[in-house]
């Protein structure tokens, strides 16, 4: 327990800086130098009142000129400006899962891929209504595939996994016509009642907005995260490790990035090949390290164990520690910069998604045909640039901390199986969970995701959030680039236990478990409406009567717009620190902040101030508490 | 009202009358009167452990109440219902302390009340080895007198020490159960606060075994948590009060199992609902994660540690086998695998029903044990656990070893069934459960035909015995190659390390250097691992490189170096469970040795407890040093200062245990004949003056020595 310390802000600051250094040397761009050089933003952009949806504008709100050229005021703008946000955030998450999806379709007993959890893809079936008995497991997972295809363009009915909402939330949606119906109809309606001369209501669009988060949580999304389990494994706790210090000087480094698990599975598959490694050390390096950058490093953190280099504002400093041999990206949240970066090394930038092509990388096109063969001849490029590397440019900063990771539902719920007692409980529910919730030895639970954001401090908010929310015997459950914040900071070691108050510490003790939980990447974000639910379930409660709330304090993208509203749509209060470019209309504001709870029973919080944020969250928590009298 | 209302509700309430309690006392007796409890060197131990203050007078108690006041803090966290739990169990060790005023006996028979120092350095061992695999906390009155008495019952027969407090006291005393420390069912008291008093052995054990320094709360609480394997049973209906106790047990890591649905919260393995009393023990044990070794012996009686200390009085005994009044032997013989049929138990001569009640029997057992790695050596090791097995067995009662053994059957156990085939039955299955790795066979013979038992004795017990003396005579330190280490008590004690040699056994006296010689055979990964002593730096003074290295390595590295020799010197750590302390004794340039169960004043100015506080947990303290009885005869017992000839104090009791064996050394190193007798006891004096005296009349070798200091 003695040499146990947080790895704090200041010391990652100092590495970048460091690594800053070398970037200067080689004449690279950083994220540093162009925020500078985009600083300051147009005011307009961020407020939300800059409209260019048709080709009359683009079209200003300022107070000579409320109103743009064909009459919108500044409450459509800013809420047709969300709702498309929220789209494109939709659509993205929700392709990711049709990706899997795909994938399951290829799946076959002698293929590339394979199903490793068939209970999974059982119990799912089941749900779904489909005949499992006799069936060949191969064919049932193409059946399902289909069957989950058929949810992004069904001409009837709602998103099927709404089934596992609790009967109030799911009856609340449909009542107030927010139920997700196809996934593809809800990103091209939000489309359409953005187009010039359609929707211009608050009060429309940000209903539209929910519902359109919805069908990327409780569909997209959810599809993504649950298939993604069949086919690679449902996570269970694993031992890794997080931060730049995971990167190996003597081996062959690959780096993955992105969001996909299907491309890493692979590779991660082939670095592991005894055939690999022993041509690694012909070419001089002692073995391969992967390890991994957003949330690609997430999947495969949860399932191998593989290290994680760092989370979304880190993917320029892997390949500034000169070390990285190949950075191999599928789709989402890869910055274009990475091109000419690799430039200024020796590394290779790969890309090999169609949905992701860029300048300046090597496009090896990955399907799942041939997926073995794309692995084998990236991991084998790595290994042969090996001898490129640039010895006086390598520089890996020694920063890593311990991480459990892998926390899926069923994990949890096996966690707390643990601390049942057999005399007296049941198990496979939440309800250990519950009884020190509704105790008072834990006060609640903060789910936190998000990205990094220039606009924060990189990672502080999350890691200075965490602290102060564990010491107040609040648990924690992250996915995303915040799961990897805590990772990197130590707060995924179960020795963190001891910066908890003494109920959490209790409990982490007990169950054996680190006082944050890392449930995974953004697409896992579904892992939490569906713990949450069962929460409900198990307890009686309203989803939106738990001491739950989610934080998304440095998010950035229209992925983390689309989780806001369905994590909010699901009965969550939900608190931002970055704020949605809403300001400049103050009806959105109300709505989002207020409004929507006469639909959904939830809204947002948004506070920039990091410390006022936590508090809070703390406050809602307690004053939830109050209300069911625990 | 939330848990934590209820917790802070019964913290107030304990609060204000401890405060009037106090306040009384002081109208009554003045600030400046005494209080402690008897037998402790800890003061008021749970305070003293929580805080590293010591209480001596009525105005320190009324300071201490007002550091209490500041542990209870409002906010909604568990900490601070964590700390109001500990304020109610400090206030409730206040209370029970104004009972001790003036030497007072608050508690009487079958009440033991406040415990003293000695149990708790008892319990070390047992509590280590497993032999007591839990601590019952037993609160309140059982829903009928029978569920609290089948409910202790079932934890008696588990070997866990169970104690009582409020009304399930009288219900084992209306059943008419016998109770007390040596059948580990101990009832406390009837009020609440007198809960505290197994706290205070939880504490002590910290402050005893895991060197925690007093006022270090977190440490101490640690230590509960993950070494003191206690839990309470709190019958309905609980009361704010006992809810606020509950938290105090909860902050120690004890979880708190309870019949009460009305109000109450569920908290896992901490706090849990049973409405079903009859599954208190399986849900209990479930709780602190106790596991039960399960011996499943065939007899009609029980089988547990918990009755090792029963005794059977004559006018409950059925019959009796003497040896010291007929021929009597017990021994374990290795045989070839072919001699022995695995499991096979007979009697030769009368059963207990052919014998006449309340008579004295010759009897002869003899078990046979075969194995590939069996060694001659282990016999007496094997042997030596008999009188434990024996004793185990409800209703029978065993003492003395060898041809010297008596073994009492109690009318109740021979009512139940029990017959002489049942000792083979334990025999067998203890022997072939604890020694799986050197016996692979094992057969039972009970001689009770007189003429055989002294053919037995005299022609096979004997010539076996004078064999194995002459070995262990041959047994030295110079003699073996090898030492052994012993860290079976760092479950307790984690930075101790014994090195266990021919001439020095453990300090708890349970392990001989054969017995670790066995252990590590046994499980070669197991506590007891070989020691070289192939690089010595200071004969003298019995210092080894080797020995360095290995301490350093069993003691994570807390221990640097110790001497097997010297009291002075890097003297060994102690655990705390050792059977005897002894200290330096400045005017006669000598050691008083204080026994476990002396409770008397040394020369020192020392009772036991306050002498043993003195070290243990692992830590080097030079001019005290724990040890086993039995070295105290051995010719290595502080060498490095001039050998026993050192001692000139024990208690009386001690020195009639070791004169024998002791006076052969005295005669052997010094050519004085009796030298027992030039050593004085507390029938003699415990003044350091008149002591100087005596040793001056006797010509004491000690007061010729050179100076230790």
């Amino acid at each position: 327990m003695g040499d146990f310390k947080l790895t704090t802000v200041e010391e990652m600051e100092a590495a970048t800086a460091r690594l800053l250094e070398t970037g200067a040397k080689v004449g690279a761009d950083a994220w540093q130098i162009r925020v500078k050089n985009q600083t300051p933003h147009c005011k307009f952009g961020e407020q939300g009142i800059c409209c260019r949806i048709c080709s009359m504008g683009p079209c200003r709100i300022t107070p000579k000129a409320p109103r743009g050229i064909c009459g919108c005021d500044a409450h459509g703008i800013v809420g047709r400006n969300y709702l498309k946000f929220t789209a494109g955030g939709a659509a993205t998450h929700s392709d990711h899962g049709r990706e899997i999806c795909h994938t399951l379709h290829e799946a076959a007993a002698d293929g590339a891929y394979k199903v490793k959890d068939p209970e999974k893809l059982i119990r799912i079936a089941h749900e779904w209504g489909v005949e499992t008995e006799g069936k060949d497991i191969y064919d049932l997972a193409h059946e399902m595939a289909e069957i989950g295809l058929l949810e992004y363009g069904k001409p009837f009915g709602y998103q099927r996994f709404l089934d596992r909402m609790p009967q109030h939330t799911k009856d609340l949606l449909i009542k107030n016509e927010i139920a997700p119906r196809a996934i593809d109809r809800e990103v091209a309606s939000s489309l359409h009642m953005t187009h010039m001369g359609c929707s211009s209501k608050p009060e429309a669009l940000v209903k539209q907005s929910l519902r359109c988060g919805l069908c990327d949580g409780w569909g997209g999304s959810m599809m993504g995260t649950e298939f993604s389990d069949v086919l690679f494994g449902t996570p269970k706790p694993i031992d890794t490790e997080a931060n730049l210090g995971v990167m190996n000087a003597d081996n062959v480094n690959i780096v993955v990035h992105g969001h996909d698990p299907s491309l890493s599975e692979m590779i991660c598959e082939y670095a592991d090949d005894p055939e690999m490694i022993a041509y690694a050390k012909e070419m001089g390096a002692k073995g391969i390290t992967v390890s991994g950058v957003c949330c690609t490093s997430n999947e495969v953190a949860m399932r191998r164990g593989i290290p994680m280099a760092g989370n979304f504002l880190q993917q320029e400093n892997v390949v500034l520690t000169g070390a990285c041999e190949a950075i191999v990206v599928d789709v989402q949240c890869i910055f274009p910069a990475l091109g000419p970066l690799s430039k200024c090394f020796h590394t290779k930038f790969i890309t090999t998604s169609p949905i992701a092509q860029m300048p300046d990388s090597e496009f090896i096109r990955f399907n799942a045909h041939t997926a073995a063969e794309n692995a084998k001849a990236i991991v084998k490029m790595a290994i042969e640039n090996f001898k490129n590397r640039k010895p006086d440019l390598v520089y890996i900063p020694d920063m890593k901390q311990k991480a459990t990771v892998g926390y899926s539902v069923e994990a949890i719920v096996k966690v707390l199986d643990g601390v049942t007692n057999s005399q007296v409980d049941v198990t496979g529910t939440t309800k250990p969970l519950l009884e020190c919730v509704t105790s008072g030895v834990i006060r609640g639970a903060v789910a936190m995701v998000g990205c990094n954001n220039p606009k924060i401090r990189p990672d502080y908010a999350h890691i200075e959030l965490m602290k102060k929310l564990i010491a107040n015997d609040i648990i924690i459950v992250a996915s995303g680039c915040s799961a990897q914040a805590a990772a990197k900071a130590g707060l995924m070691d179960k020795r963190a236990k001891d910066l908890c108050g003494a109920g959490l510490k209790r409990v982490c003790e007990l169950a054996d478990i680190p006082p944050v939980l890392h449930m995974g990447s953004c697409v896992d974000i579904s892992r939490m409406m569906i713990l949450v639910s069962e929460l409900a379930k198990d307890s009686g409660l309203k989803i939106s009567q738990l001491p739950v709330v989610g934080c998304a304090p440095e998010w950035m993208s229209e992925k983390a717009v689309s989780i806001g509203n369905y994590v909010i749509a699901t009965g969550i209060d939900t608190f931002l620190g970055v704020d949605p470019y809403v300001s400049g209309s103050d009806q959105m504001g109300a709505l989002l902040t207020e409004g929507t709870r006469q639909w959904v029973e939830a809204a947002f919080t948004v506070e920039t101030d990091i410390n006022k944020l936590v508090d809070l969250m703390i406050e809602r928590i307690e004053e939830k508490r109050a209300a069911i009298g625990i | 009202m939330t848990l934590f209302d209820r917790v802070f509700s019964g913290n107030d309430a304990v609060y204000g009358l401890t405060e009037q309690a106090i306040n009384a006392a002081i109208d009554q007796y003045g600030e400046d009167k005494a209080v402690s409890f008897p037998h402790t060197a800890y003061s008021l131990p749970c305070y003293y452990a929580v805080t590293g203050t010591k209480v001596t007078n009525l105005k320190d108690l009324k300071e201490a109440l007002g550091v209490v006041k500041t542990l209870m803090t409002r906010e909604k966290r568990l900490n601070d219902a964590f700390m109001s739990g500990v304020a109610t169990a400090l206030c409730a060790e206040f209370i029970e302390v104004l009972k001790y005023i003036d030497g007072a006996t608050p508690y009487e028979e079958p009440l033991y009340g406040h415990l003293a120092d000695a149990v708790i350095r008892e319990l070390g061992v047992p509590l280590v080895t497993g032999d007591i695999p839990g601590v019952a906390v037993i609160l309140g009155s059982a829903p009928t007198a029978e569920e609290g008495v089948a409910l202790v019952k079932s934890y008696q027969a588990q070997g866990i020490l169970v104690t009582l407090v409020g009304g399930i006291c009288d219900q084992v005393a209306e059943a008419g159960m016998s109770t007390g420390a040596n059948v580990r069912v101990i009832p406390l008291g009837k009020d609440v606060t007198s809960v505290i008093h197994v706290v205070s052995v939880a504490l002590r054990a910290a402050l005893i075994f895991g060197n925690i320094t007093p006022g270090d709360a977190a440490n101490l609480m640690k230590y509960t948590f993950e070494r003191v394997p206690a839990f309470v049973n709190a019958f309905a209906p609980l009361d704010d009060v006992i809810v606020a106790c509950g938290a105090g047990a909860i902050a120690l890591g004890f979880p708190v199992i309870t019949n009460e649905t009305e109000n109450i919260f569920r908290v896992p393995k901490s706090l849990i609902v049973q409405t079903d009393v009859s599954k208190f023990n399986a849900t209990s044990l479930e709780a602190r994660d106790i596991k039960i070794k399960i011996t499943n012996i065939d007899i009609p009686v029980a089988f547990a540690s918990a009755f090792e200390g029963e005794i059977i009085r004559r006018k409950e005994m059925q019959v009796e086998f003497d040896g010291s009044r007929v021929d009597c032997c017990e021994l374990v013989q290795t045989k070839e695998m072919s001699e022995v049929e695995d499991h096979k138990i007979e009697v030769i001569g009368p059963d207990v029903d052919e014998m006449e009640l309340g008579s004295k029997n010759s009897i002869a057992y003899v078990v046979e044990v075969a194995g590939k790695n069996m060694q001659s050596d282990f016999e007496p090791v094997i042997e030596r656990k008999f009188h434990n097995y024996i004793n185990c067995i409800e209703g029978v009662y065993h003492t003395g070893q060898r041809d010297m053994l008596r073994i009492r059957i109690g009318q109740a156990a021979f009512g139940a069934g029990f017959r002489l085939r049942h000792i083979g039955e334990v025999l067998y299955a203890s022997v072939k459960n604890e020694f799986e790795a050197v016996v692979d066979k094992c057969q039972v013979k009970i001689y009770t035909d007189p003429e055989k038992c002294t053919d037995i004795r005299h022609n096979v017990a004997q010539v076996t015995f004078d064999k194995r003396d002459d070995r262990l005579k041959s047994l030295t330190d110079e003699s073996v190659e090898v030492y052994y280490s012993c860290i079976l008590c760092q479950a307790f004690s984690p930075s101790h390390v014994c090195v266990v040699t021919p001439e020095r056994l453990g300090l708890c006296g349970a392990v001989s250097w054969l017995d670790a010689k066995a252990t590590n055979e046994l499980d070669p990964n197991g506590p007891c691992q070989i020691i070289t002593k192939e690089r010595p730096i200071d004969e003298r003074i019995g210092e080894y490189e080797d020995v360095n290295e290995a301490v350093r390595k069993f003691s994570q590295g807390a221990l640097e170096d110790v001497s097997l020799y010297s009291i002075i010197e890097k003297p060994m750590t102690s655990c705390g469970c050792f059977e005897c302390i002894c200290g330096i004794e400045p005017l006669s340039n000598g050691v008083c040795i204080a026994n476990r169960e002396y409770a008397g004043m040394t020369p020192i100015g020392m009772t036991f407890p306050e002498l043993a506080s003195m070290t243990g947990g692992g830590v080097q303290t030079p001019g005290f040093m724990g040890h086993g009885k039995h070295f105290i005869a051995s010719k290595k017992f502080m060498k490095a200062e001039g050998g026993v000839g050192r001692i000139v104090w024990m208690p009386k009791e001690l020195k009639e245990t070791v004169a024998e064996r002791l006076n052969v050394t005295a005669k052997e190193l010094y050519d004085i004949d009796n030298f027992s007798d030039m050593i004085a006891d507390e029938t003699i004096t415990t003044d350091p003056e008149e002591l100087l005296a005596f040793l001056e009349e006797k010509g004491h070798p000690a007061l010729s020595m050179e100076p230790m200091m």
